[in-house]
């Protein structure tokens, strides 16, 4: 019998540790009235099951774009102690290090006068879709390196520039990847995707400033009103798909071993340090880092359609920030008075780190780390910056999208994916996918407002806005 | 119809019906690769064996759906029309045919990423097996 929900704020809420047996710290989340209504039981069951993860810190938290997932919520938050704690797949989902990043142009919106010929050529040159393989097909030494170097491989390779790299999380590549701890089979799914977008709601979007909430955060990000960005959003393709799958196998053999017991398979864990644990977080890490590189190659075919369409310099296009929404990290957090290491898990929520933290570019040190919020096809995007609140109430996270309110199937029963794109050209957006269905699966109202999402995260303060994008070209998978 | 689509905001969440577990196995194949790719033709030139060994039924479904996921991705086959042989609840053997990909052919379909343990069930109602999964997509 599932205890009560209690409301500690105006936008939080908790889950006693008495809700439900076996939590070992309460669960927080944070939510407005009007994103509650949308609230799935199944995604409060899941916030719970992690509250009973040996090891776990504080809380178990979720973000107002919790929802239904697998595993932990998405939405979720939790970090857990390096020598008592667990790390589990279930805490970081299959798309490791799926991600965004946003990159500035010189162009003003008014200049796009050819905009259905600009999103013709990069729906040309993005391979999208169910089944797409890339033009350039990784060589085994090739994949070798990007695992362990990520975008650096990439931009020494020609697909970038080296101020990108400062400009990614974790400068594109996290330490302790581990390539021999990534199967044969996921290095076969991830050589053929590279540079390859995916479907779902994957995409490539052109957008334009239209506010700017925070002059000073902006200036120092680089973005500026009515300028055109290009927000690029996707993941570590097959290739980490099937480090997910073959560690969760491995991890239920060592949770039995290590005798944990467990509210849903889906969570198989290790202890941080176990030899389990750590071949999953070296094998994560370099999928995370497969996926860094995938982003770069995508940004530098972006470039290059710019570059030759409207005569820009390549350089004129400088990264404005590249975030992970779903990973595991080593991060040092303040608890109790005391700087501790931890393994954060961020399922569907992305880093915030706030002004001063170790790791942010230097050019945003005073105004927080950037924090990249994508909309739903046709609907805003935000660009936020990270908080000192953040740190102290979520290990530094934040929201990481609008999260769905309706299935795919029933996004399909209710609209017809040409009716969606037409009513979308209507409004200045023009859309291009590999098929129909994938946009009526995604077709705006199928999302939560965005903007009531980041609205909450900027009244709590875990993060706080900077500026709003609205989409002008889209391309799907 | 062999499945149906359960109510699941974020993933595709599916019941498969059959009669004795090799047929709910093969169902489960045929469902998935509908969802991935619809309009399957099997030719039987496009025929591969798959072996699968786990700790438990669940555990047996689980992986032999996710070996099809990595024939589909690493080598572009379709393998939507399997015989399936089980040997107890941990070990699985099964013919699949199919055809390859055709991004022309079989468009519409959603990439599936993985397949999840949570909300994965097998059980029997009357005298049918039943199976409910959630896929990543």
């Amino acid at each position: 019998m599932a205890g009560e929900v209690k409301r500690i704020g105006e936008y939080e809420w908790e889950l006693p540790v008495d809700y439900r047996p076996g939590m070992r710290v309460p669960a927080r989340f944070f939510l407005s009235e009007a994103l509650r209504k949308d609230l799935e039981s199944g995604a409060l069951e899941q916030l719970a099951n992690v509250a009973t993860l040996p090891g776990i810190v504080r809380h178990s938290l979720a973000m107002p774009d919790i929802h239904w997932g697998y595993g932990f919520p998405i939405g979720g938050v939790a970090a857990f102690s390096v020598d008592s704690g667990i790390i589990s797949p279930g805490g970081v989902g299959f798309d490791i290090n799926c991600g965004v990043r946003l990159l500035s142009t010189p162009l003003r919106a008014a200049e796009l006068s050819n905009r259905r010929e600009l999103v013709e050529r990069l729906f040309q040159v993005v391979p999208t879709g169910v089944g797409a393989k890339s033009d350039r097909r990784l060589s085994g030494k090739d994949l070798e390196e990007v695992m362990v170097r990520g975008a650096a491989w990439a931009v020494e390779h020609g697909y970038g520039v080296p101020r990108d790299l400062e400009r990614c999380e974790e400068g594109g590549a996290m330490a302790g990847a581990d390539p021999s701890a990534v199967s044969q089979k996921a290095r076969q799914r991830g050589l053929p995707q590279s540079g390859t977008l995916g479907s779902g709601n994957h995409f490539l979007e052109i957008q334009e400033v239209k506010e700017i909430y925070d002059p000073a955060a902006a200036a120092a990000m680089g973005v500026a009103q009515g300028g055109v960005c290009v927000m690029i959003h996707c993941g570590s393709r097959g290739l980490g798909h099937q480090v997910c799958t073959d560690h969760l196998k491995a991890l239920e053999a060592a949770t039995r071993r290590y005798g944990i017991s467990l509210p849903d398979r889906q969570l198989a864990c290790a202890p941080v340090n176990s030899p389990e644990g750590k071949a999953y977080y070296g094998a994560m890490a370099a999928s995370a880092n497969y996926a860094w590189a995938n982003r770069q190659m995508i940004t530098d075919m972006t470039r290059k359609v710019l570059v030759k369409m409207f005569g820009i310099e390549y350089g004129e296009m400088p990264l404005i920030y590249d975030v992970a929404h779903n990973v595991a990290k080593m991060e040092e957090h303040l608890v109790d008075g005391k700087q501790v290491p931890l393994c954060v898990h961020r399922k569907g929520a992305t880093r915030a780190f706030g002004p001063g933290s170790p790791g942010i570019p230097k050019e945003c040190a005073a105004v927080g780390q950037p924090v990249i919020i994508p909309g739903s096809m046709g609907t805003s995007s935000f660009l936020l910056r990270g908080t000192a609140l953040a740190m102290e109430k979520t290990f530094g996270s934040t929201c990481h999208g609008a999260g769905r309110v309706t299935s795919r199937t029933q996004a399909k029963k209710n609209m017809r994916g040409q009716q969606v794109q037409a009513r979308l050209a209507q409004a200045g957006i023009l859309v291009r996918a590999q098929s129909y269905e994938s946009i009526a699966e995604e077709a705006p109202e199928v999302y939560k407002p965005s903007l009531e999402v980041v609205r909450v995260v900027d009244a709590v303060g875990i993060s706080k806005l900077v500026a709003r994008l609205e989409p002008m070209g889209v391309i799907k998978g | 119809m062999p499945y149906e689509i359960l109510p699941h905001t974020a993933d595709v969440r599916i019941r498969v019906t059959a009669s004795g577990l090799p047929s709910l196995f093969a169902e489960a194949a045929r469902a998935m690769a509908a969802i991935m790719a619809p309009g399957c033709v099997p030719a039987p030139a496009v025929t591969r064996e798959v072996t699968v060994e786990a700790e438990d039924l669940e555990g047996l479904l689980h992986d032999f759906l996710s070996e099809l996921l990595y024939l589909f991705d690493a080598e572009g086959l379709l393998l939507c029309d399997c015989r399936v042989s089980l040997e107890g609840t941990r070990f699985l053997t099964a013919t699949c045919r199919g055809e390859e990909f055709s991004r022309e052919k079989h468009a519409g379909g959603a990439e599936i990423k993985g397949v999840s343990f949570s909300g994965l069930r097998i059980y029997k109602e009357g005298e049918d097996d039943v199976f409910e999964i959630i896929f990543d997509v």
